[in-house]
C-alpha cells in the first residue's frame, strides 16, 4: 500500500522529469527530425495527404509550391506555463517545418525555432510583447536562464505533439475517417417494466 | 484510514486533471508591485497617477486576472487590491467609500467569425499608451496623458478585422471610469488599428460624449503608436487632444518613448512629454514638460525599475521647494519592483 502511495504521489513529477531539450543539427540549431516508413504507399499519395494536412492546419503556412520535392512551411506554437489545472500562455515559438517524400516513406523536421514573449495587454489578454523573435539557441544571461530553458523544453514537448498530429494526418485512417458511430438510444415506450 | 483518504484525493485530482486537459484551461495571471520614491524637494510633488508616497517603501497593488475561453465565447475578470487600486483609481460602486478593490476588466466577448467579435462589460480604456497595470508600462511613474485620460470604459463594442493590417472597433460607452452611467449610455467611441509594416502599429482613437454633470460634450482624439525599429530599439508616441464644449476645458499633449534593450535582461527607456491643461472659461492654460529615464532589469518574472524624473511647469504654483515655497520644477527618484505571474 505504501508503495502504491509513493507511485501516486510521484506520478505528476514523472512527466516533468522526462522533459528534455531538442538535439542540435549540424548548423547548431535545435531540430526535431523523424523518418516515417509507410510501405506500399506511393510518394504522390503521401504528398496528397500532406497537402490536406497543411490546408486544414491554421497554424501552418506552406511557403513552397506543392510541386517541389522538399516542402517548407512556417508554423507557430504557443508555449503555456502550466500548474495543475491552471495555465497561461507565456509566449509563442515560430519554426520551419520541412517535409520530404519518397516511395513508401517520408521524413520531416522542425527547426529554426525562435521565441516571442507574451505579455498581458490592457484587456487582460496575452499578446506578443514584440515582433522580434529570438532564436531559441540564443541563451540569455544567468538572470533569465531558468525561464529560457523552460521555454526550450516546452518547445521540445510541443514539437513532439505536433509530430504525432502530423503522423496521424499522414496515416491512411486520417484520409478515410471512419463514419460516426450511431448514438445509442433507449426505447422507453415499448419496454416492459 | 488516513492513507485511504489521501489516495482518494490523489485519484480525484488526477481524474480532474485529465478532464481539465480536454477543455481550454482557466488562465490565471497577475502582478504584484511595490516601490520607493524620493522627491528631491522632500515633499510629494509630481502629481501623476501612482507612486506618490514620499520617502516611503509603499505598495502598489496585487492584480489578479482570470480568463476562460469556451469555443467562441470568453470572459475576462481582473481585480486589483492595494493602494494603487484602492485610492489611485476608482471609488466604490456606490461612490461613497474611496477604500475599495478595483475592477480592471470585467467583460465577456463572443467571436462571431474569425474577423468579427463583440464585447460587452467593463474594459481597460482603448485610449492612450500607458495602462494601469505596471507590467504594461516601461516607466513606473505615469505620464500626464495617462493620468488625465480615461482609465476604463464600460460599454459594448464590435471589432472587425478587414485584413491582418487594418481593423476597426466601434462602441457605445458609459461615462469614463464608472461602473454605471447616471445619464445613460452617453459616449460613442471608435478605434482604427493600422499595422503598415511588421513591428509598427498605430491606433487612431476617438471617444466623445457628455458625462453626467458636465458643462459640455467632451471629445478625445488620440493617436497611439509604437514601432520596433530594430531587435533592440523601440519607439513609441502618444498624442492626444481633449476638448469640452462650452469652455469646459480639456487637455492636449504628446509623449515620446524611446527604449533600447542593451541585453536580454537590461533595457533603458526615456520618456519625454509635453502636456497642456486647457483653461476652463476665463482661466489661462498651463503646461508642463517632463523627462523620465527608467531602467528595466529583468530576472524571470521580476523586473526592477530604477527611475529618475524631472518636471518643469509653466507656473510656479505647480510644485514646491524644500521650504514649501512654490516652484516651477520638481525632480524625483524611484525604485520599483514588479513581479508578473
Amino acid at each position: 500500500m505504501r508503495k502504491l502511495l509513493i507511485v501516486v504521489l510521484l506520478f505528476p513529477f514523472a512527466g516533468f522529469a522526462q522533459d528534455v531539450e531538442l538535439p542540435f543539427d549540424e548548423r547548431g540549431k535545435f531540430i526535431y527530425y523523424e523518418v516515417v516508413s509507410q510501405k506500399e504507399v506511393k510518394a504522390e499519395v503521401l504528398m496528397e495527404r500532406a497537402a490536406k494536412f497543411f490546408n486544414s492546419s491554421k497554424e501552418l503556412k506552406l511557403q513552397t509550391s506543392p510541386q517541389d520535392s522538399l516542402w517548407m512551411a512556417r508554423g507557430k506554437m504557443v508555449i503555456n506555463k502550466t500548474a495543475f489545472v491552471l495555465s497561461r500562455p507565456s509566449g509563442e515559438v515560430w519554426y520551419h517545418l520541412y517535409a520530404d517524400f519518397k516511395e513508401g516513406k517520408y521524413r520531416f523536421w522542425l527547426t529554426d525555432f525562435s521565441f516571442i514573449s507574451y505579455h498581458r495587454d490592457r484587456y487582460g489578454n496575452f499578446v506578443p510583447e514584440t515582433t522580434v523573435a529570438i532564436p531559441l539557441e540564443n541563451k540569455p544571461g544567468k538572470l533569465n536562464a531558468g525561464e529560457w530553458t523552460a521555454y526550450s523544453k516546452a518547445t521540445a514537448r510541443e514539437a513532439k505533439l505536433f509530430a504525432e498530429r502530423f503522423k496521424k494526418g499522414m496515416s491512411e485512417s486520417a484520409i478515410n475517417p471512419p463514419t460516426a458511430k450511431a448514438v445509442p438510444t433507449v426505447d422507453t415506450k415499448n419496454q416492459k417494466w | 484510514m488516513k492513507l485511504k483518504s489521501i489516495l482518494t484525493t490523489a485519484s480525484l485530482s488526477v481524474a480532474s486533471f485529465s478532464y481539465a486537459q480536454e477543455a481550454a484551461p482557466l488562465q490565471i495571471s497577475g502582478s504584484v508591485d511595490t516601490y520607493y520614491k524620493y522627491d528631491f524637494a522632500k515633499v510629494p510633488n509630481i502629481g501623476t497617477s501612482f507612486a506618490n508616497d514620499q520617502n516611503s517603501i509603499s505598495l502598489g497593488m496585487i492584480d489578479l486576472a482570470l480568463k476562460k475561453t469556451t469555443g467562441k465565447a470568453s470572459f475576462v475578470g481582473e481585480l486589483s487590491f492595494g493602494p494603487r487600486g484602492q485610492y489611485g483609481s476608482l471609488l466604490n460602486g456606490d461612490g461613497t467609500d474611496e477604500n475599495s478593490f478595483h475592477i480592471q476588466n470585467l467583460y465577456a466577448s463572443y467571436a462571431f467569425t474569425d474577423k468579427f467579435t463583440m464585447t460587452a462589460g467593463y474594459m481597460g480604456t482603448f485610449i492612450g499608451y500607458e495602462v494601469i497595470a505596471p507590467t504594461g508600462n516601461f516607466n513606473y511613474s505615469t505620464s500626464y496623458l495617462f493620468t488625465n485620460g480615461p482609465f476604463q470604459n464600460a460599454g459594448i463594442k464590435g471589432a472587425y478585422a478587414f485584413t491582418d493590417k487594418v481593423s476597426l472597433m466601434v462602441g457605445l460607452f458609459n461615462d469614463w471610469n464608472v461602473y454605471k452611467d447616471l445619464n445613460g449610455v452617453s459616449h460613442i467611441g471608435a478605434q482604427l488599428t493600422v499595422s503598415p509594416v511588421a513591428g509598427w502599429t498605430a491606433y487612431l482613437n476617438v471617444l466623445s460624449g457628455k458625462s453626467a454633470g458636465a458643462v459640455g460634450t467632451g471629445t478625445v482624439l488620440d493617436l497611439t503608436t509604437s514601432y520596433q525599429v530594430t531587435e533592440k530599439v523601440k519607439l513609441g508616441l502618444n498624442a492626444a487632444d481633449y476638448s469640452v464644449t462650452n469652455d469646459g476645458g480639456g487637455y492636449s499633449g504628446a509623449a515620446l518613448y524611446l527604449q533600447n534593450a542593451f541585453t536580454s535582461a537590461f533595457s533603458l527607456g526615456l520618456r519625454g512629454e509635453y502636456f497642456n491643461w486647457k483653461g476652463v472659461a476665463e482661466e489661462s492654460d498651463k503646461h508642463v514638460a517632463a523627462v523620465t529615464l527608467s531602467g528595466n532589469v529583468k530576472a524571470g518574472g521580476l523586473t526592477f525599475i530604477p527611475e529618475v524624473r524631472f518636471d518643469n511647469g509653466s507656473s510656479s504654483e505647480m510644485f514646491k521647494k524644500k521650504n514649501l515655497n512654490p516652484s516651477k520644477n520638481a525632480s524625483q527618484f524611484a525604485l520599483a519592483v514588479v513581479y508578473a505571474f
